[in-house]
């Protein structure tokens, strides 16, 4: 199948009218950036601390704000995350002077007298781990393993007996992230009725647990934020270097053009749909910066080629030929590149999808600069500095 | 079939192999990272000042003790700082015999000391300063390693960051309860046995006040009082108690030889620990003198308990005080692996649960199934019959990608999940670039033959220029990225040379195949 078979679309035509289209595009973009206020800058380079608890119900996100508020922290962002019955949230707080190992144990002890289950004291199932499960079923010894007599806890066959029960227990609890009753606990092979009351009346279920913790004290937000800047400001470099080894200045110009429209407009919708800017960001840009030059060399791949085939005809017309013999792959391309991106902002989940916003929406522009920006950006170029221009030049002087 | 195109073949089939046998099972040959297999990440800092802090006040201590022994006494220490100190009340005549013990006694190019009138300033070295920095590191790594290991934990990372830095980097897969293994690290256990000067007999004081009292109002030199915190089983604070302690320690951490969970007399947990042969000397020396006295234990600078000395303790004892099982184990465990010698600050920490990086590979897993499949479609869709080559190309793609995260032991991670999906949506742009190619040069009117050969020629360049950008991105991201990153920068590398290598090998290869078994081709499918 041929998708475009010796198309001849003049797309140089209106180019100063593309040029002045993206300009306002890229304006309404930067000013977009600033919409919610200031950028939603991620714990990452904000510092800060990110939890993500998960409830047996649904929490109502008010009153999570006004228990985190009295913890002393008004400013913090609450969210829903994940699917609708994971009743997972979102809790992220600002850096606290004084504060670098952040705000975990505040929020936690604030949930734990509101969410913390019955039976308050003694072990969670819901937060313990394997070892310290077993040592209190051997102490107990609800199945009577133990020899009369012996006081030492590590009693070998009582010992790793429960300590395998509480193994499957835990197993168990991977797989869900929260017991949410007693019966999923009696549903775990190994725990019979007698362990299981055992548990009941020495250990208690909260009604929360924490999924993930990530805190950044200032020190280590610092340094990201350093890293972060070199990497974009190296990869530039480098990418505008290569292309100015392998083409010339003008299409050097005209690439850069393109991909820093391509930046400023991802940057705007990515700002304006709320987005958190945090390190991934940065990497989604940075593989959009390289995608985008990707699509322009490819073009300019084919202009090269066709100028020395036919020295005599402008450069417009070349231009123009080269964008409509590309047409075909550069839609292609991005066709499947946009296929796989788009499923994962569709499927890939919660962690990924500022990711896959980015790449979605910059191979969607990125085609655009590549056929629109690129080309006539390396023209206009070449009309003001270039070899013809200097040649009218020099005969305008000498007439 | 010619010769040429069986070797090509053949080195097909054994790169595939090779990179099936490196890369499968998936479960067990690839690493995976933190944020998929779940586990926890931290960066400590070792508050080294704590240490410096700490060899100042022992090495005045010293020296004001010792210089009263050898004909100085008299003299009053105060510390200025972490790394200073300043001796004062000396008299004129005996400046000399301080400046000659000093030189003497001091171990050379540890401490300088400069006399300023009736007062001797002493300072640490900027040499002797680095050792007990580093020494405190090293010693906190020892120690943080051991209680990882007591605790049990497959695989840990715990290694310093940089060379001449504070900070510890601490990678535990698979923990299940984050909480306690936090605490676990940053305990500093620093256990010292104290005799009570007052009150006698294991009895305890009710406020500060009364123990000042005692003493008329003011603590003799070699007294210090100890606060006993008493709570109940929700934690609670139910009151304090008060006790004059020797400053003096009986035995501190080092002395034990083990520690272990037990059950005291009435079944409650206690740590029962055995002492080392020059603990158990001097402990049953302090203890057989002073019968009727009572013997504070004090962890981290807490009294936990003070049980009166009945008689003469030679090698072992309990330590009791309301423990639940748990700290009891964890006591247990940090006193076995010695007493952190400085403070930790967690500089960043990420812990994930194992829950949530199970929905992650499961997520990625299905993104990248419908994914890879909508992208297999569509070649074959456009370029029927030579999509099927695109889609054995795309095939092997993934199949390297995962050989080489085998055999480089690289560890994969969300990110670089996503990495592999880009990667498949982009390893096509190699073959799209090729058989464009093919299609133009068929157009022109070439044989089925020269059109492959001159389509695969002309589009080598654009493939190489084209994945060059992308492969500089993912450098620059992989030098400055964090874990999660560098995991994307390696897939998304490792894909890129994968699809140029399929593009222009594989491709080549099965047209060529395809090509040869056939006399004459009029019409290709593409």
């Amino acid at each position: 199948m041929d998708l475009f078979r010796d198309t001849h679309i003049d797309f140089m035509k209106y180019r100063k009218i593309w040029i002045v289209v993206s300009l306002a595009v890229l304006v309404a973009g930067l000013i977009a950036i600033f919409y919610h206020g200031k950028l939603n800058v991620g714990i990452d380079f904000a510092g800060g601390t990110q939890l993500t608890i998960k409830f047996q119900e649904q929490p109502d996100v008010d009153r999570l704000r006004t228990l985190v508020a009295q913890a002393g922290f008004e400013d913090a962002q609450i969210q829903r995350f994940g699917d609708e019955d994971a009743h997972e949230v979102m809790i992220k707080t600002p850096l606290v002077e004084g504060g670098e190992e952040g705000s975990r144990e505040q929020i936690v002890q604030a949930l734990a007298a509101e969410y913390g289950g019955e039976g308050g004291q003694g072990l969670d199932l819901n937060e313990a781990g394997a070892p310290a499960i077993s040592s209190l079923l051997t102490q107990a010894d609800p199945e009577g393993l133990r020899e009369p007599g012996a006081d030492d806890f590590a009693a070998a066959e009582a010992g790793s007996h429960y300590a395998g029960v509480a193994e499957a227990i835990l197993e168990a609890r991977r797989e869900v992230g929260l017991f949410n009753a007693w019966e999923e606990i009696g549903r775990v092979p190994g725990v019979t009725p007698n362990v299981l009351s055992t548990l009941r009346s020495q250990a208690h279920l909260s009604d929360f647990a924490v999924l993930a913790v990530e805190n950044v004290g200032p020190l280590i937000g610092q340094e990201l934020r350093r890293r972060g800047i070199l990497a974009v400001v190296l990869s530039l470099v480098g990418m505008l270097i290569y292309i100015w080894i392998r083409f010339e200045l003008r299409y050097g110009v005209g690439a850069l053009m393109a991909t820093i429209h391509d930046v400023l407009i991802c940057l705007g919708i990515y700002a304006w749909a709320g987005f958190e800017f945090n390190l991934t960001t940065i990497a989604a840009f940075l593989t959009l910066v390289g995608y985008s030059v990707n699509d322009t060399v490819v073009v300019f791949d084919r202009v090269r080629e066709n100028l020395q085939k036919n020295r005599r005809l402008p450069l417009v017309d070349i231009m123009n030929q080269s964008l409509n013999q590309t047409l075909s792959r550069t839609v292609l391309t991005s066709g499947t590149t946009l296929l796989a991106v788009g499923t994962l902002l569709l499927y890939g989940g919660d962690v990924l999808r500022g990711f896959a916003f980015v790449l979605t929406i910059g191979i969607l522009v990125g085609t655009y600069s590549s056929i629109y920006i690129a080309s006539p950006f390396a023209l206009l170029w070449e009309q003001v500095f270039g070899a013809e221009a200097r040649q009218k030049k020099s005969s305008a002087k000498a007439a | 079939m010619n010769r040429n195109l069986m070797w090509r073949g053949i080195i097909i089939l054994a790169v595939v192999a090779f990179a099936v046998l490196s890369g499968w099972p998936p479960g067990e040959e690839i690493n995976l990272g933190l944020d998929l297999r779940g586990g926890m990440h931290l960066v400590l800092d070792v508050e080294v000042e704590d240490a410096l802090r700490a060899e100042t006040e022992r090495n005045m201590q010293r020296l004001v003790r010792e210089l009263g022994d050898a004909g100085v006494p008299g003299v009053a220490g105060e510390r200025l700082s972490d790394t200073s100190f300043v001796l004062t009340g000396i008299e004129p005549e005996q400046m000399q015999t301080l400046e000659s013990w000093a030189e003497d006694e001091l171990v050379p190019n540890t401490w300088r000391f400069d006399r300023e009138g009736d007062r001797v300033l002493f300072e640490l070295t900027a040499a002797e300063r680095n050792q007990i920095e580093t020494l405190a590191v090293t010693q906190a790594l020892t120690t943080i390693r051991n209680r990882i290991d007591q605790y049990g934990v497959a695989e840990p990372v715990i290694q310093r960051v940089g060379l001449d830095d504070t900070r510890i980097l601490v990678q535990l897969p698979g923990v299940d309860d984050p909480e306690r293994v936090r605490n676990l690290i940053k305990s500093t256990a620093f256990l010292e046995f104290k005799l009570v000067d007052y009150p006698m007999g294991g009895r305890s004081a009710a406020s500060r006040e009364e123990i000042l009292a005692h003493y008329n109002g003011r603590l003799p030199d070699n007294v210090e009082i100890g606060e006993e915190v008493r709570r109940d089983e929700q934690g609670q604070v139910t009151g304090r108690q008060y006790y004059a302690l020797q400053k003096e320690t009986v035995i501190t951490g080092r002395d034990l030889r083990t520690a272990r969970p037990s059950q005291g007399q009435y079944g409650d947990p206690v740590v029962s620990f055995s002492l080392n042969a020059e603990g158990a000397r001097r402990f049953g020396d302090v203890t057989g003198e002073n019968v009727g006295r009572g013997l504070a234990i004090v962890l981290d600078e807490q009294v936990v308990s003070a049980p009166n000395i009945r008689s003469r303790i030679s090698d072992s004892g309990q330590i009791e005080g309301r423990f639940t099982l748990r700290e009891v184990e964890d006591l247990s465990m940090t006193l076995r692996s010695g007493a952190l010698p400085a403070g930790i600050t967690y500089l960043e920490e990420r812990t994930v649960g194992p829950s949530l990086g199970r929905d992650s590979i499961q997520q990625g897993l299905r993104a990248g199934l419908i994914g890879g499949g909508l992208v297999v479609l569509a070649m074959l869709f456009v370029y029927k019959l030579a999509g099927i080559n695109a889609v054995v190309a795309l095939v092997l793609d993934v199949i390297l990608v995962f050989g080489a995260l085998g055999m480089f032991n690289a560890t994969l991670t969300l990110p670089g999940i996503a990495g592999i999906i880009l990667t498949i949506g982009m390893a096509v742009d190699a073959n799209v670039l090729v058989f464009e190619r093919i299609k133009e040069e068929l157009r022109v009117g070439r044989t089925v033959k020269s059109a492959v050969d001159s389509g695969f020629g002309k589009a080598l360049s654009s493939i190489l220029d084209a994945n060059v950008t992308t492969l500089i991105a993912a450098l620059f991201l992989f030098q400055f990225g964090s874990g999660p990153i560098k995991g994307f920068a390696v897939t998304l590398s490792i894909g890129i040379f994968a699809s140029v290598f399929t593009a222009v090998f594989v491709s080549r290869f099965l047209f060529d195949l395809y090509l040869s078994r056939r006399q004459r081709v009029e019409k290709l499918s593409i």
